[in-house]
């Protein structure tokens, strides 16, 4: 098992395509466990807490933050495979390469404002215990605002993907999922009352503004992984439309 | 095929691409979602809802849907007259479908307006929160809507170009934003 | 032009437009002398007439009445999703409140 492996590292043709794939599979976990089951951070916490009521989140969280976005600034760096993948898939595409680049830097660009800064200003938080309530409510609105709030970097980039698939001839991806895309960057819309409530259902932990978002977020990601794998099968290392996927390989 | 061949024959045809029908089931999906928060939210506060309810005009409602109806009658009419190779009058209800859509949009915008110096804003009230909401999001599948068909003339303007499968792609679409807004203005006008 | 679907155009924008008016009348007699009041007679109403009115437009407008099967009971069965959604987070709502 393990010569085929090291075969494989050697002489697949495809095997950066590869390693880019499984890197976005990895980061993906480690991003479930960190936010979702560490630190707690998603669904997120609710922004009607008052000062003393973001203190105790911060204390109730403590360690399940440290150790969570410990984990998540060691593996930020797969999302760069992620990202060059999709702006790979867009090369291949029949349009020019300024959609792959755009997105590439859209994206590299987005996750820090998108992602870091939340675990870099939590972690901060969590850092010190016995700030003033007042400050650490200041921490915990700034990360969750800024999470859930930067929405412009991907709502474009998502356009960018959407667009690109829509005109290419190279049959790359279905038209369905430039489609999906559009539903993604929608999302990135119906998010920004939360800006402005600190509950119900447009609040950052809304039914509206977080859990259906959640959703449709959900299922954009598990298709563009799958989507991404069969384009790797299909790849031909050509110029013209992609090929079918192979029989077998279609399981 | 003659004319009345084509449209009395048991031809089945998927109208334009598969792909926009899917895109049009999930958006479909997404909407009732909202649509089911709404109606939860509004068998809570039910006093509520229906008191600010009152501040909406009916009548503008219906005025609305009727505007998204003929518009959707002539994108309806634009693919039938493209299917026929009659591209002068496709482009006509092409363009009729486009100003039925920018009243409905003009309407809207001071329905808003309205609203607002009466005191009804996003933030007024839980049945203005969702007002606003359904609203301003099927208005931005509208403004969508305008690109569409800013497409679809496209495809009509040059005999090089024209794709009867992108034209009804786009019909498609469109029909998709008419009946999102039946569906709203039931909700948001008419339930009690 | 004098196909068989150019004819049926106007009826059934007529026969929407109709319905939609229809909202008007259900309004005006939802109304307990001049007093809004909730009326789960009108709400069960007027959402069925908006589903109705929307698998119309499935039917006619966007023509999946000449649609492979599959389409035409996609759209059936969406229609029937919104129906029990929609009638579901009603009563359910009313239940619980």
């Amino acid at each position: 098992m393990s010569s085929r492996f090291i075969w494989h590292c050697r002489n697949n043709p495809k095997r950066e395509l590869w390693f880019a794939w499984w890197a976005t599979v990895v980061f993906y976990n480690f991003f479930t466990v960190s936010f979702f089951i560490l630190s707690h951070t998603q669904p997120p916490a609710n922004p009607a807490l008052d000062a003393q009521g973001a203190a105790q989140w911060f204390e109730k969280n403590h360690y399940g933050i440290l150790l969570g976005f410990a984990i998540m600034f060691l593996v930020t760096g797969m999302t760069a495979p992620q990202n060059a993948l999709i702006a790979y898939s867009m090369r291949r595409m029949s349009i020019t390469p300024a959609f792959g680049y755009s997105y590439l830097v859209l994206y590299s660009l987005s996750a820090v404002p998108g992602m870091l800064l939340l675990c870099i200003v939590l972690t901060v938080g969590a850092l010190r215990p016995d700030r003033k309530p007042e400050l650490q409510q200041w921490l915990f609105d700034l990360a969750f605002l800024s999470y859930v709030g930067t929405m412009g970097v991907f709502l474009i980039g998502s356009l960018v993907w959407m667009l690109a698939i829509l005109i290419d001839k190279n049959r790359v991806f279905p038209k369905w999922f430039g489609y999906l895309n559009l539903c993604n960057a929608l999302t990135e819309v119906v998010v920004s009352p939360a800006w402005i409530f600190h509950n119900g259902v447009f609040a950052w932990n809304g039914l509206i503004a977080w859990w259906i978002d959640m959703v449709v977020f959900g299922v954009y990601t598990g298709v563009f992984i799958t989507l991404l794998r069969q384009m790797i099968i299909r790849e031909d290392f050509g110029t013209g439309p992609l090929p079918d996927l192979p029989r077998e390989a279609a399981s | 095929m003659t004319q009345t061949a084509r449209a009395d024959a048991r031809v089945r045809f998927v109208p334009g691409q598969p792909d926009m029908w899917a895109f049009v089931l999930f958006e479909t999906l997404v909407f009732t979602s909202y649509f089911v928060v709404y109606l939860l939210f509004r068998t809570q506060h039910h006093e509520l809802y229906l008191r600010a309810q009152a501040g909406l005009d009916l009548q503008i409602g219906v005025f609305n849907t009727i505007c998204l109806l003929s518009s959707s009658w002539a994108v309806a009419r634009c693919v039938q007259a493209s299917r026929h190779g009659a591209y002068r009058s496709a482009l006509t209800n092409a363009f009729l479908t486009v100003f039925f859509g920018f009243v409905f949009l003009v309407s809207k915008v001071l329905e808003w307006a309205r609203q607002i110096r009466m005191g009804n804003g996003f933030t007024a009230n839980e049945f203005f929160q969702h007002y606003f909401f359904l609203t301003s999001i099927h208005c931005l599948h509208l403004l969508i809507g305008f690109v569409v068909m800013g497409v679809v003339v496209y495809q009509l303007l040059s005999p090089k170009r024209r794709s009867q499968e992108l034209v009804e792609t786009g019909a498609t679409y469109w029909h998709t934003v008419d009946f999102l807004w039946v569906l709203i203005f039931s909700l948001l006008y008419v339930v009690r | 032009m004098n196909t068989a679907f150019e004819k049926r155009l106007p009826i059934v924008w007529s026969a929407l437009s109709l319905m939609t008016l229809a909202y008007l009348w259900l309004d005006h007699t939802a109304d307990k002398a001049g007093v809004r009041t909730a009326s789960t007679v009108v709400t069960v109403s007027a959402i069925l007439i908006a589903l109705i009115k929307v698998r119309i437009i499935f039917r006619e407008f966007m023509e999946v009445r000449h649609a492979p099967l599959l389409l035409c009971r996609l759209t059936d069965a969406w229609v029937l999703m919104m129906a029990v959604c929609l009638f579901g987070a009603h009563f359910i709502g009313l239940l619980r409140s």
